[in-house]
């Protein structure tokens, strides 16, 4: 169990003054640590900051909106506090392009932190700062394509209202039945129904793929697979050719 | 006990880590920077429970070497993690008169003095940075450590508490006060972190009693400070069920001179023993084959490479206490059991490849897809567990080839028939003489059990025949005039007994591996252990179950909670504890550790934890006994 002392130190901080006076030993005023303070402080620090403090207000923006994001809503209600799919739109976008400007600034920061001269202790030390930042906005990003996976889903399976769906569902979508209300998947689709989906998908992995290559295609399947089960493999320097064939052999 | 004493280690060191508020279970948190300073006594303590990657995750951007150049980053907060001696609060008031960080954290693992604080704070008014200094904490961490159910006091400077320094024969009383404290500082740590008091017990007449003694002050006055105790009931964790407090039995290394020198048969205890391990971590050289470069040209430079044995590894956890052909049964199947789920990802994997049109190839899918997904989302763990396969097989064989080279399962059956005082079925002489087997050191080892479990001394002649023999296979001689000198002063009435264990050979190992065997196993003995007692394991069971027994009737009872200072021998409590702390002053090793172990498997809802002062192997503690018999 540990013991909080600082006061000790501040009564401590006192007896030192105190006899200091005695003594006759005085100290400097403290103008002087305001002005060295913030001669010191570094743009960098503030500029990380910033970019933690808009990730946060991506999460809480999507946090905010997210069950109205994903209630399905039936057919028939008429729901006011139902989501358009124009308004859903606007926060795919959003949030689109939310994520990028964050990552640029990320981007950009990095590529400061290389040119600058500055002793390598430091340089490491913004470096992981940078990581911490990046790993705080894949979490966010997580968040968006999760939901976004939902959505996708639900639109492609709105197109099948086939009474004849009696199949069992496949394994892929069996754990996250609970997740998405309605529908099962069919082993069948009519041709624009493959045109859409590749479509979708080519979309999804254009517009999705906001940092490198790797992490890309993992924000791409994790928005097909709602962080299920490709979340955690990282298929470092596959192309993205080999997956575009996964994804679709998948829904099918 | 609801939490291992590593637990609460763990927790302890993440909440200094949190600027010493507990952390939030929410990962989703904006991340806040830090750079973590430590001396090495602190590094010691964070090495084994937490690894460099769990550091980074709490958001510690550095971690630095108190005494190593450190350039300023006047924008991040700084934790301080280091022993308040002298030259490390020096190096702290120079780094506030450098300003080095925006703010700074001071953790201190054991107390600081009053005065030492007082000259931070001058430092701090001098530099004008008092407002910079966040927090003060004593965090009272003194001891590291390894496992659930054991722990060392220091690795670096240990020899400050060796065995050699408690028993060498210039030792001034001072030195040896300045030993106790060292000792019984780090005890009253762990008893602050685990958040018991115990009941204590220790023999007569030895450095373990001298232990007890302070230990018993110390938490008596702690315990009579209202104000500051630190046993107050809030550190009673929440979780703890147990009523009844622990026992902690202090033993001397001096009862149980054989354990120390013994050759181990269990894995964790050879990796010891052979390789290069400490702090939970190996380190051994890549592709390590010992063969001589050839005709005088330069050595190739074979790089290091370090393991961490983790708890988090399964097939370590499972195994570190296995008899060693019992682990290359296991690595070998580990192989197997993976080579064959690669199979099936690859073919898998192949599938993928097939164009959808392909109507064969559709409705296979709808069988494979989930084949497909679970391998898939198995994958990580596969290549974690790839990971450790390949760590484990690298140890193993290293260990593997030691045993081979040195005939490690002679020696280790030869001396368990000497601990158990069973018929033996060669000379002594004949091993030792046999150029084949072991090395100078396995065979002093061997001898050396051989004379401190011997009920009568040999004869001067046969001594004469055992020192030629010994010196002709180039042993060095000094640790026997030592052990001679203890037997002599130790002259116990029952000399130590190792109980009736017994080695079951079970002939050597004709069982057929695969060609594709990691392990070839030829010619080495599959040894069998039975279960015994060493004698700490012994002295604990009497004690814990209260029995009467001659050997520790004797020892003396400490009750840090009773008002007046109680110095009975007659224990209050009628029932056999639950829980208990073993510890052993002048040092331990794994073996000894894995016989407590194995003691409290027989004895389902006991806890027991082993500790001592320092964990040496055969080799150091063979070291410390030839300085002390050169005099």
């Amino acid at each position: 169990m540990a013991v909080d002392i600082t006061l000790l130190f501040k009564a401590s901080v006192k007896t030192v003054k105190t006899r200091n006076k005695a003594i006759g030993i005085g100290f400097d005023s403290t103008k002087d640590e305001i002005f060295k303070r913030s001669r010191t402080k570094s743009g960098f620090s503030q500029r990380a900051k910033e970019v933690i403090t808009n990730i946060t207000k991506l999460k809480d923006f999507l946090l905010q909106h997210r069950k109205d994001y994903i209630s399905a809503g039936s057919l028939i209600s008429s729901d006011l506090t139902r989501m358009t799919d124009g308004e859903r739109d606007q926060i795919d976008q959003d949030a689109q392009i939310f994520m990028r400007t964050c990552s640029e600034a990320i981007k950009q920061l990095r590529s400061e932190v290389e040119k600058q001269a500055a002793p390598a202790q430091i340089k490491e030390h913004r470096g992981a700062v940078l990581d911490l930042v990046e790993t705080y906005l894949r979490g966010v990003c997580k968040v968006y394509s999760e939901q976004r996976a939902i959505r996708v889903k639900r639109m492609v399976d709105k197109k099948r209202l086939l009474p004849s769906a009696e199949k069992s569902s496949s394994e892929v979508q069996g754990s996250s039945v609970s997740l998405w209300e309605e529908g099962r998947v069919e082993d069948e689709l009519s041709p624009e129904e493959i045109q859409m989906v590749r479509s979708t998908a080519s979309n999804l992995i254009l517009s999705e793929s906001i940092q490198t290559t790797k992490t890309g295609l993992l924000l791409v399947v994790e928005s097909w697979f709602s962080g299920v089960l490709m979340s955690k493999y990282c298929f470092k320097g596959k192309s993205i050719n080999g997956f575009d064939q996964l994804i679709l052999m998948l829904f099918f | 006990m609801a939490a291992s004493v590593r637990e609460k280690q763990t927790v302890a060191l993440r909440r200094m880590l949190n600027f010493n508020t507990p952390p939030l279970k929410n990962t989703a948190a904006e991340p806040v920077w830090k750079v973590l300073i430590y001396d090495r006594f602190g590094q010691d303590i964070i090495s084994p429970l937490l690894s460099v990657k769990e550091l980074r995750d709490m958001g510690i951007t550095l971690h630095l070497l108190l005494h190593s150049d450190r350039d300023p980053i006047p924008d991040v907060p700084a934790i301080y993690f280091l022993m308040p001696t002298e030259e490390n609060i020096d190096r702290i008031c120079q780094d506030l008169r450098n300003q080095l960080y925006e703010s700074y954290y001071l953790n201190f693992i054991s107390a600081i003095s009053r005065s030492k604080l007082e000259d931070i704070a001058s430092a701090a008014l001098a530099a004008n940075v008092v407002s910079q200094v966040t927090k003060v904490f004593d965090q009272y961490l003194n001891f590291i450590t390894l496992e659930d159910d054991m722990f060392i006091l220091c690795h670096q400077n240990k020899e400050l508490i060796s065995y050699h320094a408690i028993n060498r024969a210039d030792l001034q009383d001072t030195d040896m006060e300045a030993i106790m404290d060292s000792i019984v500082d780090s005890l009253f740590c762990f008893f602050v972190t685990l958040g018991a008091v115990p009941i204590i017990r220790c023999p007569r007449g030895n450095a373990a009693e001298m232990v007890a003694v302070k230990l018993d002050k110390k938490l008596r006055e702690n315990l009579r400070d209202a104000r500051n105790s630190l046993f107050t009931g809030d550190s009673m964790s929440a979780g703890q069920f147990s009523f009844q407090r622990p026992l902690f039995v202090l033993a001397d290394r001096n009862m149980d001179m054989a354990t120390p020198l013994h050759h181990s048969w269990t894995y964790q205890a050879l990796i010891h023993d052979v390789l290069d391990f400490h702090l939970n971590r190996v380190v051994m050289e890549e592709g390590a084959s010992s063969e001589p470069s050839p005709g005088g040209a330069r050595p190739k430079k074979k790089s290091k490479k370090s393991y961490d044995l983790t708890a988090a590894d399964k097939f370590w956890q499972k195994h570190k206490g296995s008899p060693f052909p019992e682990v290359a049964e296991s690595v070998q199947e580990e192989l197997d059991s993976y080579r064959a789920q690669e199979d099936e990802v690859k073919r898998l994997k192949s599938i993928m490849g097939l164009e959808g049109e392909d109507e064969g190839a559709i409705s296979m899918l709808s069988d494979n897809t989930a084949k497909l997904t679970s391998a898939v989302s198995s994958l990580p763990e596969l290549l974690e567990k790839k990971r450790l396969i390949d760590l484990h097989t690298n140890v193993a064989t290293a260990v593997l080839d030691h045993i081979k080279s040195r005939k490690l399962d002679v020696y280790f059956e030869y001396e368990e028939k000497l601990l158990s005082k069973s018929t033996l079925d060669k000379s002594l002489l004949d091993i030792i003489t046999d150029p084949d087997a072991g090395t100078p050191e396995d065979k002093m080892r061997l001898f050396l059990i051989y004379y401190i479990t011997a009920q009568q001394a040999p004869s001067e002649s046969d001594l004469e025949q055992y020192r030629k023999a010994l010196l002709d296979a180039g042993c060095d001689l000094s640790p026997l005039n030592y052990i001679k000198q203890w037997k002599a002063f130790t002259k116990m009435a029952n000399p130590a007994n190792y109980g009736n264990s017994g080695v079951k050979p079970m002939g050597l190992f004709s069982r057929v591996m695969n060609t594709g065997s990691q392990f070839v196993m030829e010619g080495v003995k599959n040894l069998v252990l039975k279960q015994h007692n060493l004698p700490v394991t012994r002295i604990l069971d009497n004690l814990m179950e209260m029995k009467s027994h001659p050997e520790t009737d004797d020892y003396r009872y400490f009750d840090p909670k009773m008002l007046r200072g109680s110095e009975s021998s007659v224990p209050r409590n009628k029932n056999p504890f639950q829980e208990a702390i073993v510890f052993v002053v002048g040092g331990g090793n794994y073996i000894e550790y894995q016989n407590l172990v194995d003691y409290t498997k027989s004895k389902p809802g006991r806890k027991i934890v082993y500790g001592c002062s320092e964990l040496f192997s055969a080799a150091q503690f063979m070291k410390q006994l030839s300085q002390l018999g050169q005099k």
